[in-house]
């Protein structure tokens, strides 16, 4: 088998096949023009230019949407908050953080690390690889804790996914979670935690400059 | 279960109707699935704005298909994915066989797909001496049972938690329980140790990005991240139509499937994988293979009806929305895509002589085109392969053929109408009219004792 040849009679048949469909396309598309338009007018907000009041509202509804799917979500101000904070979560459990070796990963029951932004309009965190090893930190143990800087909270969705992408490359694995692992593939019924974590608690740090 | 086959669909069809256990299963879940969906959209001010947009970047897509592909293929290389191309099934299975038999693997770990589903990727895998274990809750019961899945997004949405427990007690020594809490941890302490030992993960993909080669998964058991970090090698298996142009175009797209599918403002993950790790001490796996799979979608291309087929994201609300499905359910269609979608893809992908009464199962009540997110007009294909359909058995239906001739005749005739129409009414006791494949699955009303045009002139 050629991988090549099955390249060139794909593409080949795609191009035959938009060929004969054009003399069914009675009004030329107006596709072509119809996308760009809208994409380029949600340019990212500038994170930084939210006043204080703003930043006080985007955290509350962060918050609320977290909650609104099981996820825990507290706010502090200095990092000996966060160090209690995760004190109390963690009970003394063992805490595995991103340097914790993969074969030791499976024994933890408490996994930390930082998430590099937030969406405030869904209450989800953004994980990027690049920064951190989180990938299975916060995912394998059963009780994942991120701590997360009030002032990389967008607002929205759209705002996120530009500010990600603003950059020259990509990092190459970017992870949104928005609450616990979850399923309901059993009569519809909600379980929490099937293989992701059962508990997410996201401590979100907010300095008084 | 034996695999139901689309060429049986009435039989499939009269056969679940009596299934009651089945019909209640169906109900609950269509019912709950819709209500969501419903809530989800109105949430958002702009949902109808959001669906248009989603067609316009869709329809952008395929009809420049050939020039995303390239340029999603290049970008993926460049950061170190590998891509493969697939004409068919056959050829996607071997180069997935070929890429697990060369590293030796023996263990693959899978997460939901459509797509693998589609090429009936485990069977080939089985048969090289692979051990495949589905790792999407729903899917790993479907799996153990030897089913397969009944709804694009609840693969085991007709077994009860009784039949689930009955499998895992014989299969994975489980005690007997009703608590989904339980048969849940279950399952995933099992899959825990498969995760650990696997050689391969072997995905789906719901958006190819064309402009940074990014793939985009979306989840909520976290069964995908597994399957995309531990293993060393991940293989992604995704139909040629998945591309978006740009990543912004995510934030459509991420508003719109979870919604439509579950309810949900977004998923729980989202993975986007962009190439291979950038150094070797990084975590994930070492290979990233994609493969594109072709069979049958670029041929849908060939005309504007057809190419609609292909702006679908698998988000499973025409299912609940139809009332054919919401009685029959997914089995009955003999296919893997099963539902409205399924009665105009199917067709499509394994030859429409093969799949002939599923651009039948349908009442054209037009239900799945009101929520399909993508605005596909789904009627309209159906009634397209309908005609393609019967354009072919022109001969074989010269008693139809008569009686609409027939028909045309009397209602344009006033006064044969009306003369007909009184000795229908009076010898309707005496004779049978041959509408048995109608009467057998739905009531035929009697002709009223007074016409309109009667009760017209006596009461005016």
């Amino acid at each position: 088998m050629n991988t090549g040849d099955a390249r060139a009679e794909i593409l080949r048949s795609i191009r035959t096949h938009l060929e004969a469909s054009k003399r069914h396309d009675a009004v030329p598309s107006a596709s072509d023009s119809a996308v760009d338009s809208n994409h380029e007018a949600s340019l990212p907000l500038s994170r930084q230019s939210l006043s204080e009041t703003a930043v006080a509202e985007v955290i509350q509804v962060f918050k609320r949407n977290l909650e609104a799917v099981d996820g825990q979500c507290v706010v502090v101000h200095s990092d000996a908050e966060v160090e209690e904070t995760v004190k109390r979560i963690t009970e003394g459990r063992e805490v595995a953080t991103p340097n914790a070796s993969r074969s030791d990963l499976f024994k933890y029951e408490v996994g930390v690390t930082a998430a590099q932004a937030g969406i405030a309009e869904t209450g989800t965190l953004v994980l990027d690889s690049s920064v951190e090893r989180n990938r299975l930190v916060s995912l394998v143990p059963p009780v994942h804790i991120a701590i997360l800087d009030a002032s990389r909270i967008y607002p929205t969705l759209s705002e996120t996914l530009n500010a990600l992408h603003s950059g020259a490359e990509l990092s190459p694995a970017i992870t949104f979670i928005t609450g616990p692992s979850r399923t309901a593939d059993i009569e519809l019924t909600l379980a929490i935690g099937v293989h992701g974590p059962q508990e997410l608690h996201v401590i979100v740090v907010q300095n008084k400059s | 279960m034996n695999q139901l086959s689309s060429e049986t669909f009435a039989e499939n069809a009269k056969a679940a109707l009596a299934d009651d256990q089945l019909r209640d299963a169906l109900r609950h879940a269509t019912t709950l699935f819709g209500k969501r969906r419903s809530e989800a959209a109105a949430s958002l001010s702009n949902w109808e704005d959001l669906r248009s947009q989603a067609r316009a970047i869709k329809d952008d897509v395929l009809l420049h298909l050939d020039r995303y592909l390239e340029t999603f293929v290049q970008n993926a290389e460049t950061r170190g994915a590998k891509i493969h191309w697939a004409r068919d099934a056959a050829e996607a299975n071997a180069i997935i066989t070929r890429l697990v038999v060369e590293r030796g693997a023996r263990n693959v770990v899978k997460s939901k797909s459509m797509t693998t589903e589609e090429i009936h990727l485990n069977a080939a895998l089985e048969r090289a001496g692979m051990q495949v274990v589905e790792t999407d809750l729903g899917e790993y019961i479907i799996q153990l049972a030897g089913e397969t899945p009944s709804h694009i997004i609840a693969p085991a949405i007709h077994k009860t938690k009784r039949q689930i427990s009955e499998l895992f007690t014989a299969e994975l020594g489980m005690a007997p329980t009703d608590d989904v809490g339980q048969l849940t941890s279950t399952a995933r302490s099992t899959l825990r140790e498969r995760f650990a030992r696997a050689d391969v993960g072997i995905s789906g993909v719901n958006f190819g990005i064309a402009e940074t080669g990014t793939i985009a998964i979306v989840e909520n058991e976290g069964n995908i991240r597994l399957t995309t970090s531990l293993p060393r090698t991940h293989i992604a298996v995704m139909g040629i139509e998945k591309l978006l142009p740009r990543f912004a175009d995510l934030d459509v797209f991420l508003k719109l499937l979870p919604r439509s599918g579950t309810g949900q403002a977004l998923s729980t993950y989202q993975s986007f994988i962009t190439g291979t790790k950038r150094n070797a001490s990084d975590e994930g796996p070492d290979e990233l293979h994609i493969v594109l799979l072709d069979n049958g979608r670029s041929r849908m291309l060939a005309h504007p009806v057809t190419r609609q087929s292909l702006a679908c994201i698998r988000c499973g609300a025409c299912l609940n929305s139809c009332p054919v499905y919401q009685q029959i359910g997914g089995h009955a269609y003999g296919s893997v895509y099963p539902g409205p979608i399924g009665s105009v893809i199917t067709p499509q992908l394994i030859g429409i002589q093969k799949a002939a009464q599923l651009p039948y199962a349908s009442s054209l009540c037009g239900a799945c085109r009101e929520v399909c997110p993508v605005k596909i007009d789904i009627p309209r294909l159906l009634l397209h392969l309908r005609v393609q359909i019967s354009e072919k058995q022109r001969n074989g239906r010269t008693k139809e053929r008569l009686a609409f001739k027939l028909w045309a005749a009397i209602m344009t005739r006033p006064k044969l109408y009306e003369t007909t129409a009184i000795a229908a009414r009076l010898f309707q006791r005496w004779f049978k009219l041959p509408v048995k494949a109608w009467t057998s699955g739905r009531d035929l009303r009697p002709i009223e004792t007074e016409s309109f045009r009667e009760h017209w002139r006596r009461t005016r």
